[in-house]
């Protein structure tokens, strides 16, 4: 029953979609208002079909109907609400649905706002939209189907991979990856519009910033929520390993923010027109490309858990793609021109520039570095690994690059730098100098030192430029200084947003050095009542249960953080008597569709860093094996990156100026 | 005046104050036994050959807790590190470095990054170079926020 609810919503959505492409095209060729206007009725329908589609998978993954087949292969009747929910991003059916609703509903949000605006481009840019919808609809037609079914049905389903139904953050990570990576097909649209019919004047790149910018922070806010989930389920205490499908959703974000830069470069000087539309088609190619390295199979990672014949789909139309953009640029190179200048050889728009370069460099090099293992093998047969290593070793000094020239940029104004632009320099460069002593003397040495000069020096520029406009307009309008701090970000959100976010990158960076460069690892064989230290925590084991739920079995063991000198405070005192500051759960968790326990770490996470436990082993007398690993400054990369990610919706919320 | 200069300066010690806290929260080099170190290192430089995408050191499997326990014997034999790597190649083959060797196609892998920097850095000089109009635009507009 939902089964044929859910085929025909896909169906009605597959027939919106051609009528709507059919109904823009003819209406703008023939200028006939009617017709375009039934195009965009035509998307509002689209979005309300696919809907109904997502409610009937929901509904079939709720209600556990086994007659679906994806419902079978994908939960079991144990698994929990929140778990049946999310099961829609559980394999790839299901995501597939989830991309092209979330497409579906930029569109609509698209025909809705502009509706009887832009009347050049906007139907165009519906065109492309929903000709990228008939894309993933063809697949849920085709080899993707979220509503095969399944005769006579199973009485219990395999239930959720056990990785994926292990912890909350599941719930919001992919539904914000999706938004970003889906929501960068908007201006990508606009952009091509723009070049198709001729309206070379930079519209479509303010009537799109928003929504670029809102895929951007969305993306970020993906990853970094990616990242926490990988560092809170997989029990290696790390949070990136430069998986090609951790790379797939990273290189997207870099070259959307190089676009998000060199953009303002076109708004002041009327330059890098044809660079810009290269920078979102690029972009755009990516997202696809992503979506295609993750779904297709392609790939052995953690995150692959599909096997699939969309492969060949997906590069058929990679390839379409990427011949129509390039085409299209081709086509309109000489007609996009550049009427501006550079007004100097310093400026922050020639260190835009080379920001432009450094993000591209290092979104090349992994992409280098993420296909060419496929390639190697497919080409030359031949089979090798490129590992973090290699990703290390060459991104770390772009970042570093990246950084001074984020710096550097901050502190200079636009256009030719003014007498005394280097007085700027002076407040953040001694403040770092101090700060980088005091590490100095604090034990930190070599590259790690250096890495942290770097970043210490770019949070203090941004800092720096925070105080000079708050001070100004304290010292025009007789402002506290707080409040004159709140009043700078309505007075220029977008600039100061754009610093917010700079702040937030440091923070992260400063996380990602330090956890990098001090975090320590060691296994202990213990038993109950032991206490053992480690760097910077006394711990002791309390003893381990065995709890039953209803979709999984639980070992925890309880492990206690002790003051860490009470033991030498009083010798003669047991280790089992002092009282715990905080007890911490590692479990190992055994889920009926699994052989083997899954290792659930337990962290506790203070400013400073991470207590990070996970049980690797029971013995039968008692006995348990815990890994600890203290991680300093982690926190730091959650808090720094979904500052950015907040930093770019400050920046777009609607208000009296944007 | 001086009530700016004031708070710049309230600003500044609150600033290092913050950073000295965080100083203060990197614990200094308390590292665990040289020998956990080395085994460590050695084998963040292999892939765990069951896994997917998973370095020696970081998996959970069996199979690298064994490689573990083989790279820490061999250490204590006193092989050197580079040796205890060959020995997994030959058993593994190439595929098994986390860190491609730089030669044949793997010098294809690590040219082809710096090449593309250097053409892009070439490009953006050559394309400031052509652009540059000193004067020109210097009066547009003064520094100031966004649109």
């Amino acid at each position: 029953m939902i089964s044929i609810l859910g085929s025909t919503a896909i169906a009605a959505a597959a027939v919106s979609s051609l009528a709507g492409l059919i109904f823009l095209l003819r209406g703008r060729g023939r200028g006939d208002q009617r017709l375009i206007d039934r195009g965009h009725w035509a998307v509002i329908a689209l979005f309300v079909a696919v809907t109904a589609a997502v409610v009937a998978l929901e509904v079939a993954l709720i209600g556990v109907d086994f007659s679906v087949r994806y419902v079978a292969a994908n939960i079991n009747r144990a698994t929990p609400l929140l778990f049946r929910i999310i099961g829609l991003w559980g394999a790839l059916e299901g995501s597939i649905l989830l991309w092209a609703w979330v497409l579906a509903g930029y569109a609509a949000l698209v025909a809705v706002r502009y509706r009887g605006r832009h009347q050049e481009t906007v139907p165009l840019a519906l065109a492309v939209l929903l000709g990228i919808t008939s894309f993933f609809l063809l697949l849920m037609l085709g080899p993707a189907n979220p509503f095969g079914r399944l005769s006579p049905a199973p009485p219990d389903g395999r239930g959720l991979n056990p990785l994926l139904a292990n912890h909350p953050l599941m719930a919001v990570h992919p539904p914000f990856l999706y938004l970003g990576y889906v929501g960068f097909a908007v201006p990508y649209a606009f952009a091509v519009a723009a070049l198709l019919s001729r309206t070379l004047r930079d519209e479509w790149m303010t009537v799109t910033r928003r929504w670029t910018v809102a895929a951007w922070s969305f993306l970020g806010a993906g990853i970094i929520l990616g990242a926490w989930w990988s560092y809170e389920v997989l029990g290696w205490g790390g949070y990136w390993a430069w998986d090609p499908v951790e790379n797939a959703a990273f290189m997207p974000w870099l070259v959307a923010t190089a676009f998000l830069h060199s953009v303002m470069v076109q708004e002041r000087r009327r330059l890098l027109r044809l660079w810009n539309h290269a920078l979102i088609i690029v972009t755009f190619l990516l997202t696809i490309f992503g979506t295609f390295l993750t779904r297709s199979g392609i790939l052995g990672s953690v995150h692959d858990f599909t096997q699939s014949l969309i492969g060949p789909l997906f590069l058929i139309f990679i390839g379409a793609v990427l011949v129509f953009s390039v085409g299209v640029l081709l086509l309109r190179r000489d007609e996009v021109r550049d009427t501006g200048s550079l007004p100097a050889y310093v400026s922050r728009e020639s260190l835009f520039l080379l920001n432009n370069v450094v993000l591209l460099a290092i979104a090349a090099t992994i992409f280098i570095g993420t296909t060419f293992p496929l390639l190697a093998e497919a080409v030359a047969g031949v089979k090798l690994t490129v590992g973090p290593p290699f990703f290390n070793r060459l991104t770390v000094p772009l970042a570093m690059a990246l950084l001074v020239l984020m710096a550097t940029a901050t502190l200079l104004p636009w256009g030719p730098a003014p007498r005394g632009a280097l007085r700027r320099f002076v407040g953040p460069g001694l403040l770092s100098a101090a700060l980088v002593a005091v590490l100095s003397v604090a034990g930190v040495r070599g590259l790690t030192l250096g890495a942290l000069a770097v970043i210490i020096f770019a949070a203090a520029a941004q800092l720096a430029e925070f105080h000079r406009g708050a001070r100004a307009v304290g010292r025009a309008e007789g402002q506290p200084y707080p409040l004159a701090l709140v009043a700078l970000f309505s007075a220029n959100r977008r600039r100061y947003a754009g610093y917010l976010a700079h702040l937030g990158l440091a923070l992260a960076l400063a996380g990602v050095a330090a956890s990098s460069a001090y975090r320590t690892e060691s296994d202990h064989t213990v038993r109950r009542g032991e206490a053992f230290s480690v760097p910077g925590y006394l711990l002791r084991y309390d003893g381990a249960a065995l709890s039953r739920h209803p979709d999984k079995l639980v070992v925890a063991a309880a492990v206690s953080i002790l003051p860490p000198k009470s033991l030498e405070a009083a010798p003669s005192r047991p280790a089992a008597a002092v009282p715990a500051i905080a007890t911490l759960y590692p479990s190992e968790r055994l889920y009926p569709q699994q052989r083997t326990p899954i290792p659930t770490p337990a962290v506790r996470s203070t400013w400073r860093g991470d207590l990070y436990l996970v049980l690797l082993a029971v013995g039968p007398d008692g006995a348990v094996v815990l890994k600890v690993i203290t991680n300093p400054l982690v926190p730091w990369i959650w808090t720094g990156g979904l500052l950015m990610a907040l930093a770019g919706l400050i920046s777009i919320w609607p208000g009296r100026r944007g | 005046m001086a009530g700016t200069a004031r708070l710049a300066g309230l600003f500044a010690v609150i600033v290092l104050v913050a950073t000295c806290a965080a100083v203060a929260a990197i614990p200094a080099f308390a590292q665990s036994s040289g020998l956990d170190e080395q085994v460590r290192a050695i084998a963040s430089r292999l892939r765990c050959p069951v896994c997917q995408n998973e370095s020696v050191a970081d998996s959970p499997s069996e199979l690298a807790a064994q490689m573990r326990a083989l790279i820490r014997t061999k250490l204590e034999q006193g092989e050197s590190p580079e040796a205890i790597v060959a020995y997994f190649v030959s058993r593994y083959g190439e595929w098994i470095l986390l860190d491609p060797p730089r030669q044949g196609l793997g010098w294809i892998l690590w040219a082809a990054p710096v090449v593309v920097l250097l053409v892009a850095l070439a490009v953006a000089v050559a394309f400031i170079r052509r652009t540059v109009r000193p004067g020109e635009a210097a009066a547009e507009r003064p520094e100031s926020g966004g649109p």
